[in-house]
């Protein structure tokens, strides 16, 4: 099989020995699991043993393209970074747009798989089939737009684009970020904590080199109509006014995350919008590669207190969660936030929400004075979040325990504090709210897979259930219309979740940008196109329904990875906080009922065995993954009879 | 009437799909490189830009063994890939960086305007690109000309 699409290989690095190998993708395995978080998985499956300390020189981080990745498909800028995650110990995926993806494959390689420890501060440099460890001991202590200039600088080569850490990841914060191409974030999971443990500072990747289509004529074709078919957003929504956009809509509805998930309403909104954004910050609007939506602010707070150098920031889960979580409606205050985020490589959704658990902590006592080093946490003070921002990327006084995530900081407080720490299996929760948007989210949060509490890996559930949009998945049996989105129980939800899921991990598995496949029908990437892409481009015959099944055998393997760490039914639970009636506005008094009867739905719906939530042996055997079920069950065996 | 391409600068946001749509449209292959058009991203101002021929012909007088032509229909510059022997003089002669060598080949790279149906301008999703009658597009000429004599802090 001529492998068109792909570089067709892998470029395998051990730090410990400095070692670099090339090797040839596994056809076997493309057919499978086609590429990008779905090929990861595998590799992560077979090479991570269980328990595993995610910092220790065994973990394995790949920089993950998929097949469509660098190429006229629409929003193809992508790079998934998967890794077994210091943050949750369960699988963790994190991704960032910018050109870092496309500029692999054009150097030759899909992925970069990256194990072992350097004993100094290193850097990988790639540049068209070659790779080089080298010295980075002049960059460690810098930020990441420092060490962004100083290798484009240095290295007089300025096309290329640079991943990686800021201080956030050195000091081992356990939710650093790794940075691509200055202000994009592959946020989630600590990746960046991952990168820092390896002592490996920063990626540069340069390619010259092309991707071919097995048709291209017939690509071209496709892509073309593809691309038009998505433009249809670039001049309103997600275009106009970047991912702020939903921002006064949530509001109104009472679904924007507010107090530390208290609430789901906030007085000063307007004063946070995308329209204010655009009138009085906003610079130009900037696009990943490939994506003609671009969503991407170019901003700057000119003067003041706030001053900042023009970036690319102020998107929305930055906006909520070191904004109005916090209760803060100063704007400058919080694209400054979210800026110094951004340089020190700090995720600004787990960022956001311990900052807030610390202030709601300190509110009922459970910190006080002399742990906060005589700093009053109180909502709504901008100078509180800057701080203690500065304070966790050091790890300096109350930042050390904060540095440690939601989970770990309410565990070693105790005192009830467990009950408003908003995490899923160790992620926080980010700025959509499982009561207030939709009962899906409160699935698809207590599920947490792959990665724990996450809004868009693999969907945003709520565009069925919240904006009523079927995505052109109704003639693939999306149930329609959809229920009220506060219904819980004997509205299909559970066979509509599934189908969005499924849906939602090929953007991850081919390597785009989810926002273009969450549009109506006629306005973005639906599993037709996807499909009429896919089989031009690679000469694989991949029909809407093989992609779903290459899905379905992705998500299967991350929850067995998961199931292997230890997860089971008994923690796809919801922390109590977001269990309880939301306290004031539209939504006042929903909460989440019977999220055990969701559950129910959902593993019915998976072929999930509805008393521990691992996938049916029939189902894994189904899937081509008898392997895997043996390991998953013989395991949970051996754990019951302990 | 004749047409050229010309850029609305302030709607690019640097997706490089003209890149990519006009490396497909000639090779059959996407890649930025084998491109007749760079977008050029400055990261720290406000610019995101794409560098393509104004079909000026500075290059023309420069190539040694006559390999380049201008396309009668469209006045566009033409190489003749047969005749390029690769030597970098036009990529030399031409002041804004718009032509180059194809790394795979070795011959110049000079937009021909795809025959009078650019493949950039329909692939570029905010139109930034266009393809107008000359006295229009002269218009947007010189806004953009104009802009050099702006005083850049």
């Amino acid at each position: 099989m001529d492998l068109h699409g792909y570089a067709g290989k892998i470029l395998w690095v051990d730090l410990s020995r400095m070692e670099i190998q090339e090797k040839e993708l596994s056809r076997e395995l493309v057919k499978l699991y086609l590429g990008g978080t779905g090929y990861a998985a595998r590799i992560l499956w077979d090479m991570l043993d269980a328990r595993l300390d995610p910092l220790s020189p065994e973990n394995l981080l790949i920089a993950a393209t998929g097949p469509l990745t660098g190429t006229l498909c629409p929003s193809s800028g992508s790079i998934e970074f998967c890794f077994k995650s210091p943050l949750t110990r369960i699988f963790g995926e994190t991704r960032a747009g910018g050109v870092f993806g496309p500029k692999l494959k054009f150097a030759g390689y899909d992925f970069i798989a990256i194990r072992g420890r350097s004993e100094k501060p290193v850097y990988l440099y790639i540049r068209d089939g070659y790779a080089e460890l080298r010295d980075a001991s002049h960059l460690w202590g810098k930020n990441v737009h420092e060490t962004t200039d100083i290798l484009l600088r240095d290295l007089a080569e300025p096309d290329a684009s640079v991943a990686c850490i800021g201080q956030a990841g050195e000091n081992q914060v356990r939710f650093a970020s790794i940075m691509v191409d200055y202000d994009r974030a592959a946020g989630r999971c600590g990746g960046g904590t991952v990168m820092g443990a390896k002592r490996l500072k920063a990626i540069v990747v340069d390619g010259h080199g092309e991707i071919s289509a097995a048709k291209p004529e017939e690509f071209f074709e496709a892509a073309m109509e593809a691309i038009n078919a998505v433009k249809a957003k670039a001049n309103k929504g997600l275009g106009r006014y970047g991912t702020l956009n939903g921002l006064i809509n949530l509001n109104e509805s009472g679904a924007l995350p507010t107090r530390n998930f208290k609430t789901c309403h906030f007085e000063e909104a307007e004063k946070v919008s995308g329209q204010t954004l655009s009138e009085k910050y906003l610079i130009k609007k900037r696009a990943c590669f490939g994506c003609p939506i671009g969503c991407g602010r170019y901003v700057q707070v000119p003067a003041g207190e706030y001053q900042t150098p023009p970036h690319e920031g102020a998107e929305y889960e930055t906006v909520d969660m070191l904004g109005v979580q916090s209760m803060i409606g100063d704007l400058e205050a919080i694209i400054k936030a979210g800026y110094l985020c951004n340089i020190y490589g700090l995720d600004t959704i787990s960022a956001g929400n311990v900052i807030a658990f610390a202030i709601e902590a300190y509110e009922r006592g459970i910190i006080t004075e002399k742990d906060t080093g005589g700093i009053k946490l109180r909502w709504g003070d901008p100078k509180v979040t800057l701080t203690l921002i500065e304070k966790i990327v050091k790890r300096e006084g109350i930042g050390r325990l904060l540095a440690e995530g939601v989970k770990r900081a309410s565990e070693k407080l105790g005192r009830g504090s467990e009950e408003f720490a908003c995490h899923v299996k160790g992620l926080e929760i980010p700025a959509h709210d499982a009561r207030g948007t939709s009962k899906s989210l409160a699935i698809q949060y207590a599920v947490g897979n792959p990665r724990g509490a996450c809004h868009i890996e693999p969907v945003w559930a709520p565009m069925w259930d919240f904006f009523k949009v079927d995505m052109g998945l109704r003639r693939y049996g999306l149930p329609w219309p959809p229920p009220s989105r506060f219904e819980e129980t004997g509205v299909r939800r559970g066979e509509a979740y599934r189908l969005l899921i499924l849906f939602g991990e090929l953007a991850g598995i081919l390597g785009i940008c989810r926002f273009p496949l969450q549009a109506a029908e006629e306005e973005n990437l639906n599993l037709d196109r996807l499909s009429r892409l896919m089989t031009t481009l690679t000469g694989l015959d991949l029909k809407p329904q093989d992609l779903l099944k290459v899905s379905e055998r992705v998500y299967n393997l991350k929850r067995c990875f998961n199931v292997r760490e230890g997860v089971d039914r008994s923690s796809d639970r919801l922390p109590r906080r977001v269990m309880e009636p939301i306290a004031s506005g539209p939504t006042k008094g929903v909460r989440v009922e019977n999220l055990d009867g969701m559950l129910d739905e959902f593993y019915e719906a998976m072929s999930w065995d509805r008393e521990t939530g691992i996938p049916k042996r029939e189902k894994l055997r189904e899937l081509g993954l008898g392997d895997v079920a043996e390991e998953v069950w013989r395991s949970r065996q051996s754990k019951q009879e302990k | 009437m004749v047409k050229s391409l010309v850029v609305i600068p302030d709607r690019c946001m640097g997706c490089h799909l003209c890149e990519l749509a006009c490396s497909q449209k000639h090779y059959g292959v996407m890649s930025i490189e084998r491109s007749r058009i760079h977008v050029v991203r400055l990261h720290h101002q406000p610019v995101d830009a794409p560098i393509f021929c104004l079909q000026c012909g500075l290059c023309m007088a420069s190539c040694p063994v006559n390999a380049i032509e201008r396309d009668p229909k469209t006045g566009a510059i033409i190489v003749r890939e047969e005749k390029c022997i690769g030597c970098g003089n036009c990529v030399h002669a031409c002041p804004y960086g718009a032509a180059s060598l194809d790394p795979a080949t070795g011959k110049a790279l000079i937009c021909d305007l795809c025959g009078g149906d650019p493949a950039c301008v329909k692939a570029c999703p905010v139109d930034a690109l266009k393809y107008l009658d000359a006295d229009q597009a002269a218009k947007y000429k010189r806004i953009n000309f104009s802009k050099l004599q702006m005083v850049v802090k």
